[in-house]
């Protein structure tokens, strides 16, 4: 199902949920909503779902006006971060609960409702726990449940609020690579809702970026990394250093130089450096051109790189993750001194 | 912790114990003839008949008040709160006075009640009404917590479920509260029938017509009728028993329930 949402407003007493944002979100595709705490991005998918009414602005299902529309007849399904189990049912009648409330005349036989509930939990691959309560279960079991639970009513529309935020992070990552795998199965428009942008970037089709209620940047998780639109994005989707610098008049840039007071001050705009610590060039000589230099604090060698954190003249930390082979050729111990240069960079003004 | 037991022992087991002999001190015969006497029959009738009354009353407004406070979010519920309570800190007898403050022969409302051939004060209304009012507060106390810590995220799921606003209510609310809620009805009914102050005021004392069981009580306590008085005393006493048994029971369910 194709969904439009337009200049969206919602205001909580005095503190503003969304203000203005507008999503199109094609059919069939996988959205991840990402964003810190308080960024809005669940007050949206409640919007979407028909819990939550914004003060201003519409969202459209398929084309149509959703405003006087029941939650009923939105036809979404919604997993809640805590599962939201009925814990006073067993697993089968969870999954089965949307079909048994459904008014007569459309209420499939018994007979029905029990073969399509135990090929859902066959599908969550649950169907062995089906006379169990959620209470015997683990809570990567119990999120399955509520997916099956939600996906039994044939929803148009799948919503996901934190689906794994609340389990660890072995269970978080093999249940987001099965969801993934479903929904190349059954393409539901998904939307789901992560403060985790890792999880974001592995999953979604397209990530939608939030802050302070805004739409930040919408895109794929390639294009979102490699381009992002502006400093808070880049600083979301990773470690970063950043460093101050200068853009002179033929727009090239420089790093602002406060370690050596031989070279001349270069004349322009100060502009805001960003690099990841895996783009941080480092070597134990003073070579040619722009070099900061920094006092080796700490390195961390567990992992495929070494992961050093540096102390800039000033204070300022710098992380950098090198090599290991890099790190053995140089010789790097704590309190070393050394120059580096971001390799790469991302410049905002 | 002997202290503790001790204390125990004067202070509630002794009266418990008083009150059986004192009433058995006849013999059995003696017991039988006071309960069985026709003002003390009448006492016990009421008292049933204005706990029947009032217990479901405060059942069904117990729930629907705790449903709106845990629920939702709306203009005066802290006020709403605040009325739920107010039983509990006004004194019984001047609810009772309240009542008949308003319902009484020279009230205003009273005039118009009187004309009308309505009697509420010394009359059973007036019984009922004194004890909704001070029973009011057990339901809903018991329900605000417990539904406030259950949050409203399964009646979410039953309604993006395709359940509709009452089907909600029965197959997932009443569920998760029910043990709270037989817990609250508990303490509501033992109170309805153990109620004196607010009682007395409205009652009129009228033997054979609105005395409850502690009215009467205190009539055959005041004719120094010991023996008939602590007998009808005995049954409101084994009432509490029955209840406290009860209450023990559900808040094993309950601690299993939660497991």
């Amino acid at each position: 199902m194709a969904i439009h949402v337009k200049n969206i407003k919602k205001q909580f007493s005095d503190f503003t949920a969304l203000d203005d944002v507008s999503l199109e979100v094609k059919s069939g595709e996988l959205i991840a909503l990402l964003g810190p705490s308080g960024s809005g991005k669940t007050t949206l998918l409640r919007i979407i779902a028909g819990l939550e009414f914004p003060d201003s602005g519409s969202v459209l299902l398929n084309g149509e006006e959703t405003q006087d529309k029941d939650i009923k007849e939105r036809h979404v399904g919604f997993v809640f971060q805590h599962y939201a189990l009925f814990k006073h049912m067993t697993v089968f009648e969870n999954v089965a609960f949307g079909l048994r409330v459904r008014p007569k005349k459309i209420r499939p036989s018994n007979i029905v409702i029990r073969e399509k509930v135990m090929e859902l939990l066959s599908l969550v691959h649950l169907d062995a726990f089906h006379d169990r309560y959620p209470s015997q279960l683990s809570g990567g079991q119990r999120q399955r449940i509520a997916l099956a639970r939600a996906l039994a009513v044939e929803p148009r529309l799948l919503l996901l609020d934190e689906p794994f935020g609340a389990l660890d992070a072995k269970v978080r990552k093999e249940l987001r690579r099965w969801m993934r795998r479903l929904h190349d199965d059954i393409h539901i428009t998904s939307i789901f809702v992560t403060h985790d942008q890792e999880e974001a970037m592995e999953v979604a089709d397209r990530v939608v970026v939030m802050s302070n209620g805004k739409i930040e940047q919408v895109g794929t998780p390639e294009e979102v990394y490699q381009h992002p639109a502006n400093a808070f994005v880049y600083d979301f989707l990773g470690n970063y250093n950043e460093f101050s610098g200068i853009k002179d008049s033929a727009g090239i840039v420089h790093l602002a130089d406060f370690d050596s007071k031989q070279s001349k001050p270069i004349e322009g705009k100060p502009v805001k450096i960003f690099s990841r610590p895996h783009e941080i060039y480092i070597t134990n000589k003073k070579e040619e051109g722009e070099f900061i230099e920094a006092v080796v604090e700490h390195m961390n060698p567990a992992g495929p790189l070494v992961k050093i954190e540096l102390e800039r003249k000033g204070g300022q930390l710098i992380q950098a993750e090198i090599l290991k082979t890099i790190i053995k050729n140089l010789d790097v111990k704590n309190g070393d001194v050394l120059f580096l240069r971001p390799e790469t960079m991302k410049v905002f003004e | 912790m002997f202290l503790g037991l001790s204390f125990v022992a004067v202070v509630i087991g002794l009266p418990l114990a008083a009150v059986f002999t004192e009433a058995l001190r006849k013999g059995l015969g003696a017991y039988f003839t006071a309960i069985s006497d026709e003002y003390a029959l009448q006492a016990i009738k009421l008292t049933f008949l204005v706990a029947a009354i009032s217990v479901p009353c405060n059942l069904v407004f117990g729930v629907a008040a705790s449903w709106a406070v845990a629920k939702f979010e709306f203009l005066g519920k802290r006020l709403l709160v605040t009325f739920i309570d107010l039983p509990f800190s006004v004194a019984p007898v001047i609810s009772g006075l309240v009542y008949v403050l308003l319902f009484g022969a020279h009230s205003i409302l009273g005039e118009w009640l009187i004309e009308n051939d309505i009697q509420i004060i010394f009359a059973v209304p007036g019984l009922v009404i004194a004890t909704i009012f001070v029973t009011f507060p057990f339901v809903a106390r018991e329900l605000i917590p417990l539904m406030e810590e259950q949050g409203t995220e399964q009646e979410e799921a039953a309604l993006l479920l395709g359940a509709s606003g009452w089907q909600t209510f029965w197959k997932v609310t009443i569920p998760n509260i029910k043990w709270g809620l037989l817990y609250g009805v508990l303490l509501c009914n033992a109170r309805a029938m153990g109620e004196f102050g607010a009682v007395s005021v409205v009652s009129g004392h009228i033997k054979g017509s609105t005395n409850t069981i502690p009215l009467h009580v205190e009539i055959l306590y005041n004719d120094y009728n010991f023996v008939a008085a602590f007998a009808v005393a005995s049954i409101l006493t084994l009432l509490a028993l029955v209840t406290l048994l009860l209450k023990r029971a559900v808040e094993i369910r309950t601690h299993e329930n939660d497991k």
